[in-house]
C-alpha cells in the first residue's frame, strides 16, 4: 500500500453500514466530507449490503454467510476500507475466523481484515491527523461502544480527535464502560432488560450535564437516541463523524 | 437445592427481579467497587496481560492433560493417607459422602463454602439422612438461615440481601436482639458458629485448586471458616470439580494470584490453606481422616468440544462483576447457582437446553466478561456458540425468527432485494412516521418502539446522495 | 483407597480424543512467567518497605524491632491486646530470640496464662487455643507483596494457634522475608520434588480474618482472629 499523503490522494473505499445507509444518511455524508477534506478520494461500491452481524449474532451463522461473502467480494479490491462503525469494522475482522476452515474464503477474509479501519482509527493511526479542524460549541460526553473498545481495540482515537474540536467541553460519562443495552436483536428479544440498560445510560448522560452525547456506532446511537427522545431528554445524540464535520 | 434453583421462566424471573430496587442498587454498587478494586490490583502488577496469558496457558495445559494430573493427584493423596472417590454423577458423589458420614456416625456437619456441593445438592441429601448441616461462610450462613434462599453470586452469595433483612433473619432464627450493623451481625455469627465448629463430627469443604505433585488441596477464604472446618472435626470430606487442579505449587501461586485479585482485588485473601492428607502422626489438630471426592457431573462431556475453555474457569466472578445484564436482573433470574456470563455458558452445558436455553441470549455480547476473565475464557464467543447450537443443531429457535433470519440472509446478500427493500422502506414506513420518528411501529418494530423511538428511514438513502455527490465531483 | 479411577480416567481421555496417559509426565513449556519479574531484584530494605505499605491495607499492625528489644516489644504488644491467656507453638525460635524467660517466668509470675502446644496432650491444646486471648507464632516465610506469613504446621506447631485465639501475633525474623508467594511456592515445590513430606497444613495468613458478605461492608474479624500484629525482628 503506497499512501503518499499530501502528494497523492489516499483512495478510501467506504463501507457505510446498512444503518447509516438507511437511517443515518447525514452520518454518511459527514464521513465523506471529513475524509475528503483530509485529502482522501472516496469510492463507494454500490454492491455493498449488510455485513451480516444481526443474523450472525443471533446464532444464524449459515444464513449470514452469503452476506459476508458478498461483502468480501465487494471490498477485496480496495486499498483501504473505512467504516464509521466500530462494531461493523469488528465484523469485517471476524470474517477470517468465521471462514477459518474454508480454504477459498479464509485468505480473502484475512486480506479484507488487514485493510479495514474504523473511521477515527483511520484518521489518527493511518492519516496521522489528530485535529481535523472541527468546531462545535457546547458540553459533550462520549459513550465508548463495546465492540469498538473491547473487540476492535480502538480506545483512544475518538477522544484524541474530539479533544481537538474547538468549542467543545468534555464531561465524563458515569459508568461509561457499561453496554447501552443495544446488542442487535437483544434490544427486542430481551426488551425489558435492554430498557433498564439504556435507561441507566440515558440517566448517566443526563448526570454528566452534557448537551451532546457522542458515539461512534450507529446501533448504539439509535438505541440511546431513541430512548432519549422517548423520555424527552434535552440531549442531542451525535455520531462522531458529524462532530468532526461541524465547523 | 441443586444447580437449578427455581422453576420460573427466565422472562418471568427477570420481570420479578427487576422490581427489586434494593437488589439492583446493591448489585450496581458491588459491581462498581469490585470492578475498581480488580482494575487497581491488576494495574499494580504492571503486566496483567502477561499474568492472564500465563493463567490461560496453565489452565489449558491442565485440561489437555487432565487424566495424567488426576492420576498424579490421587496417587499422592493416597500416599498421604487420604481416600479418593471418583464420582461420575451428582448421585454417585452424594452417595459416597453419605456413606462416609454414616460410617462415622456423623450427626453435625460444618461446611465451608463450596459451589460444587451446591451443584450436586449435597446438603439436602445429608439433611434427609437426619444430619445437621451448617454452612459457615457468613453469606451462606445467612442464606441457610433464611429458609435456604439460593445464592445470587458465586463469591458473595448473599449480595441480594440488605442488612435489615439479615437482622430480621437473625432475630427470628437466632434470637438476635442487636442492630443491623454488619460488625454486630458478624460477631453474633462468629459466636454462634464457633460452638458449631468445636462440636462438629464432619467438616466438608470445596477445593479452589488441588496440587497434583503433592496431593494437596488449597482453600482460599477471608473469613477463616475453611480453616476451622479443616482443623477441628475428626473427618474431613473435600468435594472438587474434576478440572480444579494445577501441576505444582508454582502454578498454584499464579492461579491464586489471579483469583484473589480478580475476585476481590486483594493480593492474597486472609487465608490460603494448603492441606495434604489427614493430620500427620503427632499432630494434635487437623482431621484424622480425609476423603477427596472428585466430581464429573457433566464436565467430561465438555472436554474436547468447542466449549472446553469454559472449564478453565477459576470461579472468581470477575465476569459477573462487570456484566451489564447481571447488573439489572441479579443472580436469581438465571435459575442457576452459576449466574452471570459464566453461568450463562456453563449452566446449559451442565443442565441442558430444556431448562436453560434462554441464558445464552441474556447478553448483548458486549465482551466485558471476556475482557475481565483472568484466564482468558472467550465468554462472549461461547455465548454466541450456544446460540449457534440452539439454532443450527438443536433447531430450537422460534419459527418466526427462523423465517425472518432466512429472509435476512437472502435480502442482505442480494443487491436487488437489499436495494429495493431499503429504497421502499421510507415509503412503507410513512403511515407510521411522524416528525421523522416512528413511535408505534408495526410487526418486528413493535418491540423496539415499545421502549424507544425508531428513526424513519431516510427518504434519500446515503447511496442515493453519494451518486449525486460523485457526479458533482469529489471533494468540496 | 481410590475408587472408580480407571473408568473415570478412561472416559476423560476418550473425551480428549486420545488414549489414557498416566505415565508420561506432560511437558510444561510455559510461554510466560510473569511471577519471576514481580518485585525481583529488591533489597531486603526495599522489601521491608513493601511489607510496611501492605500491612496498612490489611488492617495489620507492623512493629519493627531488633532482637535485643524483642522481649519488651512482645510484652507490650501482648499488654496492648489485653494480656493472656496466651497460646504458643513449641518452637525453639522463642528461645533463640531470647523470649524464654518472658514465656516461662515473667508471664506466669504475673499470672498471665501461657500454653505451649504439646502434641502429647492432644485435644487439650485445641481447648487452650480456643480459650486464648492471643495466639503467637513465628513466621516460617514472609511474603512482602501481600503481607503474608507462611506457617508450616507440625506436631509442635498446631494449626489452631493462629486461628482460634481472639488476636494473633506473628514474629517475623527479617531473614524470612521474600518478595512474594512465588518464592514460597518454589520452596514448597522443591521440598516435594526432593521427596520430603511436606506439612499436612501450610497456611498463608494475611492479616486478621474478615468478610464483606453483608452489603459489601468490610468487617474485620469473623471466624479467625479479629486483630493481627506482625513484629519484624532483625536477626541475631
Amino acid at each position: 500500500m503506497t499512501l503518499l499523503y499530501g502528494v497523492n490522494k489516499v483512495k478510501v473505499t467506504l463501507f457505510i453500514t446498512c444503518i447509516v445507509d438507511m437511517f443515518q444518511a447525514d452520518v454518511g455524508k459527514a464521513t465523506v466530507e471529513v475524509l475528503e477534506r483530509l485529502g482522501c478520494e472516496i469510492e463507494f461500491p454500490m454492491g455493498q449490503v449488510c455485513c451480516g452481524q444481526p443474523a450472525y449474532n443471533s446464532g444464524y451463522v449459515e444464513e449470514s454467510k452469503d452476506a459476508m461473502k458478498k461483502m468480501i467480494a465487494t471490498f477485496e479490491h480496495a486499498e483501504v476500507v473505512v467504516t464509521p462503525s466500530g462494531s461493523c469494522a469488528t465484523m469485517f475482522k471476524e470474517y477470517q475466523h468465521i471462514f477459518h476452515d474454508d480454504p477459498v474464503w479464509r485468505p480473502r477474509a484475512e486480506k479484507l481484515a488487514s485493510k479495514t479501519y474504523e473511521l477515527t482509527e483511520f484518521i489518527v493511526d493511518v492519516l496521522k491527523v489528530e485535529d481535523v479542524g472541527a468546531k462545535l460549541n457546547g458540553v459533550a460526553t462520549y459513550h465508548p461502544s463495546c465492540h469498538m473498545t473491547r473487540l476492535l481495540g480502538v480506545k483512544d482515537a475518538p477522544m484524541t480527535l474530539l479533544k481537538n474540536v474547538k468549542g467543545l467541553k468534555f464531561e465524563p460519562l458515569p459508568n461509561a464502560h457499561n453496554c447501552c443495552g443495544f446488542g442487535g436483536t437483544f434490544s427486542v428479544k430481551m426488551g425489558n432488560i435492554s430498557k433498564q440498560m439504556v435507561d441507566e445510560k440515558v440517566d448517566s448522560a443526563e448526570m454528566s450535564g452534557a448537551d451532546f452525547l457522542i458515539g461512534a456506532d450507529g446501533g448504539c446511537l439509535m438505541n440511546i437516541g431513541g430512548r432519549i427522545e422517548r423520555r424527552g431528554k434535552p440531549i442531542r445524540v451525535l455520531h462522531i463523524a458529524e462532530v468532526l464535520n461541524s465547523r | 437445592m441443586a444447580m437449578k434453583i427455581g422453576e420460573g421462566k427466565f422472562k418471568d424471573n427477570v420481570n420479578e427481579n427487576m422490581q427489586d430496587t434494593f437488589m439492583r442498587g446493591a448489585v450496581a454498587g458491588a459491581q462498581e467497587r469490585l470492578r475498581t478494586r480488580r482494575l487497581d490490583a491488576a494495574e499494580e502488577l504492571g503486566n496483567w496481560e502477561e499474568w492472564r496469558s500465563h493463567g490461560e496457558e496453565i489452565r489449558k495445559h491442565v485440561l489437555d492433560n487432565l487424566d495424567y494430573y488426576l492420576h498424579e493427584l490421587t496417587e499422592n493423596v493416597q500416599k498421604r493417607g487420604g481416600h479418593v472417590f471418583f464420582a461420575e454423577t451428582a448421585e454417585d458423589a452424594n452417595a459416597y459422602v453419605r456413606e462416609v458420614v454414616n460410617s462415622k456416625n456423623g450427626k453435625k456437619i460444618v461446611k465451608a463454602k463450596s459451589m460444587v456441593t451446591e451443584e450436586i445438592g449435597l446438603n439436602q441429601i445429608l439433611e434427609e439422612e437426619g444430619c445437621e448441616v451448617i454452612e459457615t461462610d457468613l453469606g451462606e450462613y445467612i442464606l441457610q438461615l433464611d429458609e435456604h434462599d439460593p445464592p445470587s453470586h458465586i463469591v458473595t452469595p448473599a449480595l441480594h440481601k440488605n442488612k435489615e433483612q439479615i437482622r430480621d433473619v437473625f432475630a427470628k432464627k437466632l434470637d438476635y436482639k442487636l442492630t443491623s450493623k454488619p460488625e454486630e451481625l458478624a460477631l453474633h455469627a462468629r459466636e454462634k458458629l464457633r460452638q458449631e465448629f468445636l462440636t462438629a463430627d464432619i467438616g466438608i469443604t470445596g477445593c479452589n485448586f488441588a496440587v497434583a505433585e503433592s496431593g494437596s488441596i488449597s482453600l482460599v477464604t477471608n473469613e477463616g471458616n475453611a480453616r476451622l472446618v479443616s482443623a477441628l472435626p475428626k473427618t474431613q470430606i473435600t468435594v472438587m470439580g474434576m478440572e480444579r487442579i494445577v501441576p505444582t505449587f508454582e502454578e498454584l501461586d499464579v492461579l491464586v494470584s489471579l483469583l484473589t485479585r480478580s475476585a476481590v482485588g486483594q493480593k492474597l485473601t486472609s487465608y490460603i490453606t494448603a492441606l495434604s492428607g489427614p493430620r500427620q502422626e503427632g499432630d494434635a489438630d487437623g482431621p484424622e481422616e480425609f476423603h477427596l471426592v472428585i466430581v464429573d457431573n457433566g464436565r467430561s462431556k465438555i472436554l474436547g468440544t468447542e466449549f472446553q475453555s469454559v472449564l478453565q474457569c477459576i470461579r472468581c466472578a470477575a465476569c459477573i462483576n462487570v456484566c451489564p445484564v447481571y447488573r439489572h436482573i441479579g443472580g436469581h433470574s438465571y435459575n442457576s447457582i452459576y449466574p452471570g456470563p459464566i453461568g450463562a455458558v456453563l449452566t446449559p452445558l451442565l443442565g441442558g437446553y430444556d431448562d436453560f436455553k434462554d441464558l445464552p441470549y441474556a447478553s448483548t455480547l458486549c465482551a466485558a466478561c471476556t475482557d475481565a476473565c483472568p484466564v482468558k475464557i472467550p465468554l462472549h464467543e461461547l455465548l454466541h456458540k450456544h446460540r449457534q447450537v440452539i439454532v443450527e443443531k438443536e433447531g430450537r429457535a422460534p419459527i418466526s425468527e427462523k423465517l425472518a433470519m432466512k429472509a435476512f440472509g437472502l435480502g442482505a446478500a442480494s443487491n436487488p432485494i437489499y436495494g429495493a427493500g431499503s429504497k421502499m422502506a421510507s415509503a412503507m414506513m410513512k403511515p407510521f412516521t411522524k416528525n421523522d420518528r416512528i413511535s408505534n411501529g408495526p410487526g418486528p418494530l413493535k418491540a423496539w418502539t415499545e421502549i424507544r423511538e425508531f428513526p424513519a428511514p431516510n427518504k434519500e438513502r446515503f447511496r442515493d446522495w453519494f451518486k449525486d455527490h460523485e457526479k458533482g465531483g469529489s471533494g468540496q | 483407597m481410590i475408587h472408580h479411577r480407571d473408568s473415570f480416567l478412561t472416559n476423560v481421555a476418550a473425551q480428549l480424543g486420545r488414549s489414557r496417559n498416566t505415565s508420561v509426565k506432560p511437558e510444561r513449556n510455559w510461554k510466560f512467567r510473569p511471577q519471576d519479574k514481580t518485585l525481583s531484584g529488591k533489597t531486603p530494605d526495599e522489601l521491608m518497605t513493601v511489607l510496611r505499605d501492605q500491612c496498612r491495607l490489611i488492617h495489620t499492625e507492623l512493629i519493627e524491632t531488633t532482637s535485643d528489644k524483642l522481649e519488651t516489644v512482645l510484652e507490650s504488644t501482648v499488654n496492648l491486646y489485653g494480656g493472656g491467656p496466651i497460646s504458643l507453638w513449641r518452637d525453639p525460635r522463642f528461645d533463640e530470640f531470647g523470649l524464654g524467660e518472658l514465656i516461662r517466668e515473667t508471664w506466669p509470675a504475673r499470672s498471665v496464662e501461657v500454653n505451649e502446644w504439646d502434641s502429647f496432650r492432644g485435644k487439650a491444646n485445641i481447648a487452650e487455643a480456643e480459650r486464648a486471648n492471643i495466639g503467637i507464632t513465628f513466621s516460617d516465610m514472609t511474603l512482602a507483596e501481600s503481607g503474608t506469613v507462611v506457617l508450616f504446621s507440625s506436631s509442635d506447631k498446631g494449626r489452631s494457634v493462629s486461628l482460634l485465639p481472639h488476636k494473633y501475633i506473628a514474629i517475623i525474623p527479617k531473614s524470612t522475608i521474600v518478595p512474594r508467594m512465588t518464592q514460597a511456592a518454589q520452596e514448597i515445590s522443591r521440598r516435594v520434588q526432593s521427596g520430603e513430606t511436606i506439612p499436612s497444613c501450610i497456611n498463608f495468613i494475611t492479616g486478621p480474618s474478615n468478610s464483606a458478605d453483608i452489603e459489601m461492608n468490610l468487617v474485620v474479624g469473623v471466624h479467625g482472629p479479629v486483630k493481627a500484629a506482625y513484629i519484624v525482628v532483625e536477626d541475631r
